[in-house]
């Protein structure tokens, strides 16, 4: 799951995998501006099948906090393994 | 959720399947709704897109609308370009349409899309409603009317690019709730009056179109197109799915407006037009009729008539006996399509692809214009590989009920405007396989021409034939001898310069009345007249109205005072049979290579004859030649 999450990460903001790691955040990568961050929450929410809170697409502005949350939402959906 | 990924999985395969053969086959409406958004994002920046010809567009909008990029560059690869999406500001619209936005509306630029979102300009018309005076209501109408017409005058002042224009959407919960149905003076009522308002105003703008936001609303439902959260977080009002549903309707503008629409419906039969096997289940075992199953069947064909009655042309190819299929149309007493509707046929054992070859042939349309319908999945991989130019459309076994819509929704044939002469098509086609039995009977070819009791008439462009011409200019290929593409505006415009004329020639006979088949125009400098373009429909050829339409034109151009006229072959992947046109009529080649040539006509030794089998040929040129006296 954490693949799938950066790799999607990596698709959105157009940087290689290997140059997202758990501390990324719009400090640390360029393209990750306010629009990009729309782009890739829409793409998680159709990747996993689960939406996000608008509390928490304000917040999750790291990749740890995004990852967090996906394996919350997706426990709690209760359906992906 | 599992059950979806595993749907997730053979749709991304699909997604490259349908990319491979996008650039020449384009994607269908059902794979590009299973396409995922990192994906699409991920597609669109591909290297081998890169060298693609630039489509240019620009977005004016009062919102946040950037998640409809990816979208709109896909279907842009689908017809072969590269899209340059440019963004006005958030808050910017009426300043750009004024002029503070040239990188935004210039000459280049192909296409302008604009988004107005009512509740970002009027607050009070979309919350506060129930709240106002009727005097107040009838400002804030007045107030939006003016920034419509204001931003579109703008547009259209620095662009002749097509304007795609979003309408306003209707409220979900209406502000005088259901008392909001039974007025004129309510929340629904007044924005159906902005809507008609806008409508009107983008037709009078010219190569301006409406676009029904409230289709794709529904098609999708609101809970579906709005995401409340990114509205509030960000002022983007609409979900992936929306800006998904949006983008797909503004393509079907867009291929229209470049002429890429389809002209040609060719279908197979058993299992697709009525269910079953004629040749086994027999004339009465088809399921066809009014109740269910063969009410699905019947519900597909009222789809494909509506087609025909819209201007596109309906032929048959089927393997099967063709006494079985012949005797369905003609007698089975729930077809909605007969044998008047469909232009030609093949129904033999022979494989689909050389039929379709032959139908091409038979109708005189490329391959790019035509769209093939079958359930087998066989033939529609056959075609799809042997014939990429052709769009193909496969009806999955085991959903007939979806395939109204599987048609309906693939907007591959919707045309900007309808004209006259597309309602008449499908009788015209008729007719011509009229004429070429009446060939037959003729041994030489002038007495089946007079036969014919040809009539032609040449006019000057007026504003009933501009769309027609405009129309021709955009899909002609095989006869013409410039393919240069020219807008309803961009005729208009040349219609009115006193140094330019523009041309139709219109033709009907024994069968009937095909309209405007034929432009012709003439750019005259000094004493020089160039024939910016030239062409007639393939519908007509072979009848040599070419001739006539050439002579017209050089004694037009010797009665503006040219000494020569000068007469170009830019050459296409399609248009090589017109290659010699020009020095076959006494034109001298002064340049030529393999893209292009040119050739002078210099009245050395003028002639303007004409062959002697047209029963009348009735013609501006004479008259105004008359009328002046020469």
């Amino acid at each position: 799951m954490r693949d799938l999450i950066i790799k999607t990460i990596s698709k959105v903001f157009e940087v290689p995998t290997a140059q997202i790691n758990d501390d990324s955040s719009p400090r640390t990568t360029a393209s990750w501006d306010s629009l990009n961050h729309m782009k890739l929450i829409l793409a998680l929410e159709e990747e996993f099948g689960i939406m996000f809170s608008d509390e928490q697409i304000i917040e999750l502005l790291t990749v740890r906090k995004i990852i967090a949350a996906l394996e919350n939402l997706v426990a709690e959906a209760g359906m992906y393994r | 959720m599992r059950q979806s990924c595993k749907k997730k999985d053979r749709c991304v395969g699909e997604r490259q399947d349908g990319l491979l053969s996008g650039v020449s086959g384009g994607i269908g409406f059902m794979d590009y709704q299973n396409i995922n958004y990192a994906d699409i994002q991920e597609a669109v920046s591909a290297e081998k897109y890169r060298t693609l010809p630039p489509l240019r567009l620009s977005i004016l909008r009062n919102v946040t609308l950037e998640a409809i990029e990816p979208y709109l560059k896909y279907l842009a690869i689908q017809e072969g370009f590269r899209a340059e999406i440019g963004f006005g500001e958030y808050a910017g619209m009426f300043s750009e349409a004024a002029g503070g936005a040239p990188h935004l509306l210039n000459k280049d630029t192909h296409c302008v899309i604009v988004f107005l979102h009512l509740e970002t300009i009027s607050g009070d018309l979309v919350h506060n409603l129930a709240g106002l005076s009727s005097e107040r209501v009838e400002e804030e109408k007045q107030r939006v009317k003016g920034y419509v017409g204001g931003v579109l005058a703008g547009i259209r002042r620095q662009t002749a690019a097509t304007i795609l224009w979003h309408s306003f959407e209707m409220p979900v919960y209406p502000a005088l709730g259901i008392a909001d149905y039974q007025s004129e003076n309510y929340q629904m009522a007044v924005i159906a009056e902005l809507n008609s308002f806008l409508r009107q105003a983008l037709r009078d703008a010219g190569q301006a179109y409406y676009v029904e936001m409230n289709t794709c609303l529904a098609r999708i439902g609101s809970r579906n197109f709005y995401d409340k959260r990114y509205w509030h977080i960000g002022r983007a009002p609409y979900s992936r799915a929306a800006c998904r549903e949006i983008a797909w309707e503004d393509f079907k503008f867009i291929r229209a407006a470049l002429g890429r629409n389809k002209k040609c419906l060719i279908l197979d039969c058993d299992n697709t037009l009525w269910g079953g096997i004629v040749g086994e289940d027999g004339l009465a075992g088809i399921k066809l009729g009014l109740t269910y199953p063969g009410s699905m069947y019947r519900e597909f064909q009222q789809e494909i008539l509506n087609l025909y009655h819209r201007g596109i042309i309906l032929a048959l190819c089927s393997k099967n006996n063709q006494d079985d299929i012949l005797e369905v149309f003609r007698n089975h007493p729930d077809m909605v399509l007969k044998e008047e509707h469909i232009a030609t046929y093949r129904i033999n054992w022979e494989d689909k692809v050389t039929n379709i070859r032959q139908i091409a042939e038979d109708l005189n349309i490329m391959l790019d214009s035509m769209v093939f319908v079958d359930d087998s999945d066989f033939e529609i991989g056959l075609v799809r590989q042997m014939l990429p130019e052709v769009k193909t459309i496969l009806l999955p076994a085991g959903k007939s009920v979806e395939y109204r819509e599987i048609l309906a929704s693939s907007g591959l044939f919707d045309m900007l405007t309808i004209s006259a002469e597309d309602r008449e098509r499908g009788a015209m086609y008729r007719a011509e396989t009229k004429r070429k039995k009446l060939a037959t009977i003729y041994t030489d070819m002038d007495s089946y021409y007079k036969s014919l009791e040809m009539e032609v008439v040449i006019r000057m462009a007026d504003d009933f034939s501009i769309p027609r011409i405009s129309q021709l200019t955009k899909k002609t290929n095989q006869f013409n001898l410039t393919t240069r593409r020219y807008s309803e505006l961009e005729v208009k415009e040349m219609a009115n310069q006193t140094d330019v004329d523009v041309l139709y020639l219109a033709l009907s006979d024994l069968f009937g009345d095909s309209g405007i088949v034929g432009v012709a125009i003439l750019r005259y400098r000094d004493e020089e007249a160039l024939i910016d373009s030239f062409l007639l429909s393939c519908r007509i050829l072979g009848r040599e109205v070419e001739n006539v339409f050439l002579s017209h034109c050089l004694k037009l151009a010797r009665f503006r005072g040219s000494r020569s006229v000068i007469g170009q072959y830019l050459a296409t992947s399609k248009n090589m049979q017109v290659k010699d046109f020009f020095p076959r009529r006494g034109f001298r080649v002064v340049e030529e290579d393999e893209q292009k040539s040119k050739a002078i006509y210099d009245f050395l030794k003028p002639d303007y004859s004409i062959p002697t089998f047209f029963k009348s040929v009735k013609s501006d040129v004479d008259d105004l030649m008359e009328k002046l006296g020469k």
